[in-house]
């Protein structure tokens, strides 16, 4: 009678790294399940293959009894699988019911459209999910709330909708406009319909799904009842381990130098009067939420971006960056947020991208490479920071995420860097490098680096920093002690209005 | 370590068919005429694929940096009116070479300008370069072939050393160098880092402009060259000649190995890539195929490199995946 969906084993891999590992679990029609997990724990692939845009390599895909292919997202809506993503997936300048009956406009046999009975058509469903729009108006002079319901309406319109999954489909919504939201899925499940939940937030978990399935670095862990689990326990099921122990045991730096790096008023075109300053030794978090202009600022620093006003000071002397290779001829370096579009050059091997910043120094005067200095600080790279390679001469892109990131910070490291800025460091990375890389941040600042961290892991930068500073709106709104500091303190500053 | 070993047996692999396929050209070349496999033919081969081997460098250096040049026909032609312009006018041949080359690099530097600062398309940039200059070709010869009279100009066309023509010598000195270049220095390793990735060799320490810069300029004084030794060959220099350089340059370039996405590829590929383009047109005239047909066969023949570079380039990707199914 009900729906049922299930997958078995299903694994799927991406050049360096398994993004799904043996994943089986199932859903049932008339019930809200959640998927949690971090990022990286696999759940947008797992969309991704729930709806066609991704095929797995292993497993089973079974959908009421029935197992299926899907080779693109079109095949998948056929068969009654969509998904609500968070970018509205719709044509701004069509009417809803255009929209809602999109390449399926009711017409003739001639091939002429009849509008009127697509408004009606289109009408008698707004009617159904009692909202107050008209067919016949423009998406674009829509809300972003009642655009996101078009494109659900778009998904029902289909008689036979059996799947219908939502990605973190609040982000962008008021309380009211989320209390409707939830009206139309607790009327989808009324129906029999599957339905998936993508969310971060913990109390839309609880307020509107059944179960919840947890998943971690690409494992199902388990399906767990909302109603009957503590947050608690689901958080340490998605973490794996408590991470509390992880950063309590860790060996800190506690001798904090004289400043290192100052930032006075730093405008450019993506922030506003950015001043900070930054210690010997010391592990300087930087959190916000994402686009608050975190990164922006850094770019700025080490003359990525171009820098409109403001003064960088170094040991009290003034230096101007203008692009990232005068920020680390000056002991300033950063790895990059995004590692695969910033960070890693994947036409090469392991040895060259660790040895790219330093070809000046490898080279005589004419520019001849010495390949075996260039050799040996390769292979001291791999040493230190234990990248898993079989060899130094493998392509970058053979390795892990978390050994291609350890890669760019041998490349800096062997630098000799007196400021380290980690973008976004352990951003799909696995558990185990996550623990490498924190150890890591510490020696660093034993060694009397001064390291920033960018992170928008809460617990990575209340766990790390000896200081954090919250970035709202391309500004910084604030500075927090880590002995004072708490998840509610930095999230009020992060998100406090004017 | 076997992973390694596979690599590079892979990679080696892409260069023994080329040979291959050069053996081809030339066994079925000599099978329907047997004067092709003669030393008198193999040295017009060479002598042809020296004009073409020497612009090809300047491509494998540019779409190796992610940037490409449709411009070398027409500057070859340009360079080579101009040279001889100056020594009819009677300057003396050294700063005739001279200022050419300058001209040469001009032209780079303007290709730079429009791809650097105005970010235009390097495909669409250099068409805009490649007409401006066959105009220029017309405009200062008013269109009429320029004769070269002084004889030191012509002997330079003409001299051979142990029987080879100067300019196969230096089309082979020129890839010696250029390899070398390109293997072994900074320059050409950062070449292939912001081919691969711009804004990752950017953030790493590059200077990604400053390389193409080099890139471009280093294309222009080729360019300049060539035209100057082609003009001393022909004894005049001609305004309307070398159409279609660039194309058989390029095709020469992605047979070669050379990814046209750019971060991949070397001058042995691109050496082996002009002598089967070369020996597969020089062939085609030899047998008589009509000069119409000839262009489809060209045309195939770029087709043929690009779908081999696609290939070539989804097993890079499925032995990627390959490796990481085994790790994971």
């Amino acid at each position: 009678m009900g729906h049922t969906l299930a997958f078995e084993n299903i694994t799927k891999y991406f050049p360096g790294v398994r993004a799904l590992d043996h994943v089986s679990f199932s859903a049932y029609g008339g019930q809200v399940l959640a998927f949690l997990g971090e990022n990286g724990a696999g759940k947008s692939t797992l969309l991704k293959i729930l709806n066609g845009d991704y095929q797995p390599d292993e497993g089973r895909y079974i959908l009421d009894g029935e197992e299926v292919h899907f080779d693109n997202p079109h095949q998948a809506i056929l068969n009654g699988v969509s998904i609500i993503y968070q970018e509205r997936q719709i044509l701004f300048h069509l009417s809803v019911a255009e929209n809602i009956y999109l390449g399926r406009m009711p017409s003739n046999r001639f091939g002429v459209i009849n509008k009127r009975l697509a408004n009606e058509k289109a009408q008698a469903i707004i009617d159904d999910f009692g909202l107050p729009i008209k067919p016949t108006t423009l998406v674009k002079d829509l809300s972003i709330a009642y655009q996101q319901m078009v494109e659900i309406m778009k998904a029902y319109s289909r008689d036979n909708l059996r799947v219908i999954c939502f990605d973190e489909p609040t982000a962008s919504l008021s309380e009211s406009e989320i209390e409707s939201l939830f009206r139309v899925i607790g009327k989808l499940r009324e129906e029999g319909k599957i339905v998936i939940y993508v969310s971060h937030r913990m109390s839309e978990i609880r307020a509107i799904t059944d179960c919840v399935a947890i998943f971690k670095d690409g494992q199902y862990v388990a399906t767990v009842p909302t109603e009957s689990t503590s947050e608690q326990t689901m958080i340490r099921m998605m973490v794996g381990r408590d991470l509390g122990d992880i950063y309590r045991n860790l060996d800190r730096n506690k001798k904090i130098g004289p400043v290192l790096l100052e930032v006075k008023n730093l405008v450019s075109d993506h922030v506003q009067d950015v001043s900070f300053s930054l210690h010997e030794g010391e592990v300087l978090g930087f959190a916000g939420l994402v686009g608050a202009g975190r990164t922006e600022a850094m770019r700025a620093i080490i003359g990525a971006d171009k820098l409109q006003k403001g003064t960088v000071y170094l040991r009290g002397k003034a230096i101007v960056n203008h692009d990232p290779h005068q920020a680390m001829l000056s002991g300033i370096v950063m790895v990059p947020e995004d590692r695969k579009t910033q960070g890693i050059l994947g036409n090469l091997d392991v040895a060259d991208n660790i040895t790219i910043s330093l070809l000046d120094k490898h080279s005589n005067r004419f520019g001849v490479l010495d390949t075996s200095e260039e050799a040996t600080i390769a292979q001291k790279g791999i040493e230190e920071f234990k990248i898993r390679t079989p060899s130094p001469h493998k392509k970058i892109l053979e390795l892990s995420g978390g050994n291609q990131q350890k890669c760019i910070v041998a490349r800096w490291m062997a630098t000799n860097p007196k400021v380290l800025i980690l973008d976004e460091p352990t951003k799909g990375i696995d558990i185990g490098a996550k623990a490498e890389f924190y150890a890591m941040i510490c020696a660093f600042a034993k060694q009397g680096i001064g390291v920033i961290l960018v992170s928008s892991e809460m617990s990575e930068v209340l766990g790390l920093s000896d200081r954090i500073i919250v970035m709202r709106a391309r500004k910084i709104s604030g500075e927090l002690a880590a002995t004072d500091a708490t998840e509610d303190k930095v999230l009020a500053l992060a998100m406090a209005e004017e | 370590m076997m992973k390694a070993k596979r690599l590079s047996l892979a990679i080696s692999g892409d260069k023994l068919i080329l040979m291959g396929a050069i053996a081809v050209v030339f066994i079925l070349f000599t099978f329907l005429n047997p004067n092709f496999f003669s030393w008198v033919n193999i040295t017009n081969i060479l002598v042809g694929a020296s004009l073409v081997g020497i612009v090809s460098i300047g491509h494998t250096y540019l779409i190796i940096a992610g940037q490409n040049d449709l411009s070398p026909g027409s500057l070859v032609a340009f360079s080579g009116v101009l040279c001889a312009l100056f020594v009819s006018k009677g300057v003396p041949l050294l700063p005739a070479v001279l200022l050419t080359i300058v001209a040469g690099a001009i032209v780079g530097l303007f290709n730079t300008w429009m791809v650097n600062n105005i970010r235009i398309d390097a495909f669409i940039a250099t068409l805009v370069t490649q007409t401006i200059v066959r105009g220029f070709a017309y405009i200062i010869c008013g269109g009429k072939p320029v004769a070269i009279s002084n004889a030191n100009y012509i002997t330079f066309g003409k001299a051979r050393f142990l029987d080879i023509p100067l300019s196969v010598w230096i089309m082979l000195l020129c890839f010696l160098f250029f390899g070398f270049v390109l293997s072994k220095t900074k320059f050409g390793r950062s070449i292939y880092a912001i081919g691969g990735n711009k804004d990752a060799a950017r953030l790493a320490g590059l200077n990604p402009r400053k390389a193409i810069l080099i890139c471009y300029v280093m294309m222009g004084i080729i360019c300049a060259i060539g035209g100057i030794i082609f003009s001393a060959r022909m004894n005049s220099g001609q305004p309307a000649a070398n159409v279609n350089l660039e194309f058989d340059s390029i095709t020469a370039v992605i047979l070669g190995g050379v990814s046209f996405t750019g971060g991949v590829g070397s001058l042995a590929g691109t050496i082996l890539g002009v002598f089967l383009i070369q020996a597969f047109n020089t062939g085609l005239t030899m047998v008589n195929v009509p000069s119409f047909w000839q262009y489809v066969a060209r045309g195939a023949l770029l087709l043929f490199a690009l779908t081999s570079d696609y290939v070539r380039k989804q097993n890079r990707e499925k032995m990627l995946l390959e490796a990481s199914k085994r790790q994971g």
